[in-house]
């Protein structure tokens, strides 16, 4: 790679304890359990690029989301940014320096907003919780710029987050992601709650930001044609591991790993009008027990004795022995 | 032409609240024939779910019907008192909801709940409405069904739980199903499964779906024909293949611009202005006048009525050969 990575997520993984309570562990004498929620995922993002998780639910791209931001502690591996690590010790101060440049943006437009504030404290907050900028009165003309930045009204900051609808509030989680001047934006499915004449007016607008800003996005989404339209390049996940990373384009043009062709099959699109399809087989099986082997062989079409066996690596960005072994000849 | 399945003659919903009389569906009227799936589109609030909810007669106080009819067969429903259309919901006209979680209860296994609607809409006894229980759960697709019917709701997933309700609505073998918002729920790998099913059953048992959902894609690939709506009117109704390709109404075309595809190319989305008003403020006139880009003066003053153009139906004054401002009819082509 050419370009010096942003942000580098190295063999990330976190293991959520899901045992039931003691008392019924030693009556039962039923032991731990443990979910991979994410099992060993590594990617980077280049600067100023829209880089795309998509899976279906339980597959762990949220969870990858609240790590790489720090929501959420990994269970081991490391996500470092422009250089700076996440979880080292070492590390602390200079993380404190990044965290003003990294931002999120929720799914639900109607729980990631304090009912209680007016719009205009709810998005003053990052400015100043990092001090940014000093004095109300330009601190009151800042969130009117942002206002106006991401298409509300300046006076739209007098009121409370209910006079708002959908789409309107997601404009002002945006406004806020973008108030403490954030370089990298994690966004986890930030249109799925809106409807699709809204969803295009904030898909546009996320663009013509990134344009204007140089803004790096790291874009969560289950939609494919929406992760179509966005990403510079996307990573297919399932089951906690990453299947394919793969150019945006090429992924929709040429769909290496067997899991992303029967994704892209199973999607249905305005141009499928009449036509018939291939079944697709089965449903995620329970991460508590996942199979053994390739996740992803009781499913595969392509599966013989090594998949059932072996974990396959990543290999020039699609995990898969029957795409290394070239078998699978589309 | 044979009779309808259904036909929703100038349907009216009416809210009636402390801050005056909402009107969620404002003269709606469609056709359903035998086999056919009709697809229902339209953003939310567009009254899509209270057209399905009207149809079986489940409107909740302080909404009521407030006009029009609902003919089933040539039989009308919407006046029936409701001993009478309780008999009706179930054994002629199936439901399936968007959240098979809910519409199932958990208490009961799955056997139970599909025994008890059987043998309240047939004449079968305890074994026999076993049977045919398990070859429900056999026909929509549920492996090992003779094990699995003793099975409670819980102990299957999203996916499986999807296909009981739909066996559940089956029971009766009803002549008209609604599905509302039936694979929202579900991931894309599943929802392909179920549309799949709904479609094979409709084509098996000539049943007729009105398939109610927000996303254009799943219409596409299940609906013969689809009815766009929006601010609880119908804006546009046709062949899907039409409708879908040469939209007429500025708001089907912008809602179709504005739809990411897994075709074509990455090019922006088109954006339509705005959002769907209130029912508390529909704007007078064409309820979509103040977002359309092609607006004159009659939409601000006129509601349009359903017009024949090529092949569907559209309500929109731009059609109007003899009322809209020259030059302005071709805009669709």
């Amino acid at each position: 790679m050419s370009e010096k990575a942003f942000v580098e997520v190295r063999d990330l993984k976190r293991v959520f304890d899901v045992s039931k309570p003691w008392l019924n562990r030693v009556l039962e004498s039923a032991p731990k359990q443990y979910l991979k929620a994410v099992d060993g995922v590594s990617f980077d993002i280049r600067k100023g690029e829209t880089f795309a998780l998509v899976g279906e639910s339980g597959s762990g791209k949220s969870t990858v989301a609240r790590m790489v931001v720090g929501l959420l502690h990994p269970s081991g591996g490391t996500v470092s940014i422009d250089g700076v690590s996440m979880s080292d010790q070492a590390a602390a101060a200079e993380r404190q320096r990044l965290r003003r440049r990294i931002q999120m943006i929720f799914q639900d437009p109607y729980a990631s907003l304090n009912p209680r504030w007016r719009v205009g404290r709810i998005i003053a907050e990052p400015i100043r919780a990092f001090d940014i900028i000093q004095g109300d009165a330009a601190i009151e003309a800042r969130v009117g710029e942002l206002l106006s930045l991401v298409g509300l009204h300046p006076d739209d900051g007098k009121k409370f987050p209910h006079e708002f609808s959908g789409g309107q509030r997601q404009r002002i989680a945006i406004a806020r992601a973008l108030a403490s001047n954030a370089e990298f934006i994690v966004c986890d499915e930030p249109t799925s709650a809106l409807d699709v004449s809204v969803q295009a007016q904030i898909l546009n607008l996320m663009r013509d930001l990134q344009e204007k800003f140089g803004l790096t996005y790291l874009f969560i989404s289950h939609n494919l044609a929406v992760v179509r339209h966005m990403a510079t390049r996307i990573g297919v996940m399932y089951l906690g591991r990453l299947v394919e990373v793969s150019d945006g384009k090429q992924l929709f043009a040429a769909p290496r790993h067997p899991y992303t062709r029967m994704l892209l099959d199973a999607v249905p699109d305005l141009a499928m009008i009449g036509k018939a399809r291939e079944g697709v087989k089965g449903e995620i099986p329970n991460p508590i027990n996942p199979p053994s082997g390739c996740t992803f062989h009781p499913r595969c079409p392509l599966v013989f004795d090594r998949c059932r066996v072996e974990n396959p690596p990543v290999i020039d960005g699609v995990a898969c022995h029957a795409v290394n072994e070239g078998r699978a000849a589309a | 032409m044979t009779q309808p399945v259904l036909s929703v003659q100038d349907l009216t919903v009416e809210f009636v609240t402390r801050r005056g009389t909402l009107r969620a569906l404002d003269k709606v009227s469609f056709d359903i024939a035998r086999g056919e799936v009709l697809g229902v589109v339209g953003e939310s609030g567009a009254g899509k779910s209270v057209t399905g909810s009207a149809i079986i007669g489940l409107i909740d106080p302080p909404g009521r019907i407030a006009g029009g009819e609902v003919v089933l067969s040539g039989e009308r429903v919407d006046h029936l008192p409701p001993e009478q259309m309780r008999r009706v919901r179930g054994k002629r006209i199936g439901m399936i909801f968007q959240d098979p979680l809910t519409s199932l209860n958990p208490l009961y296994r799955v056997g139970e709940q599909l025994i008890e609607t059987i043998q309240t809409h047939t004449d079968l006894n305890a074994a026999d409405a076993r049977k045919r229980a398990i070859a429900l759960l056999d026909e929509v697709g549920i492996p090992a069904p003779d094990r699995r019917i003793d099975g409670y709701p819980h102990e299957f997933s999203g996916g499986m739980r999807q296909r009981v309700v739909i066996a559940l609505a089956l029971c009766a073998e009803p002549e008209f199903i609604i599905a509302d918002e039936p694979t929202t729920a579900l991931d894309v790998s599943v929802q392909a499964q179920i549309i799949a099913l709904i479609k094979r059953l409709c084509k098996e048992r000539g049943t007729s779906v009105m398939l109610v959902t927000h996303d254009m894609g799943v219409i596409a690939e299940t609906a013969d024909r689809v009815a766009v709506m929006y601010a609880g009117r119908v804006a546009e109704i046709g062949p899907v293949r039409e409708v879908i390709k040469q939209p007429l109404h500025p708001y089907t075309q912008g809602l179709m611009g504005a739809i990411p595809s897994i075709e074509g190319d990455a090019s922006r989305l088109v954006q339509i202005p705005g959002a769907m008003p209130r029912l508390s403020s529909i704007p007078k006139g064409c309820a979509f006048n103040p977002r359309c880009s092609k607006v004159f003066d009659r939409c601000r003053v006129d509601r349009p009525e359903l017009i024949d153009v090529g092949g569907h139906q559209v309500a929109c004054h731009l059609y109007d050969k003899a009322q809209a401002p020259a030059g302005k009819t071709e805009i669709a082509a």
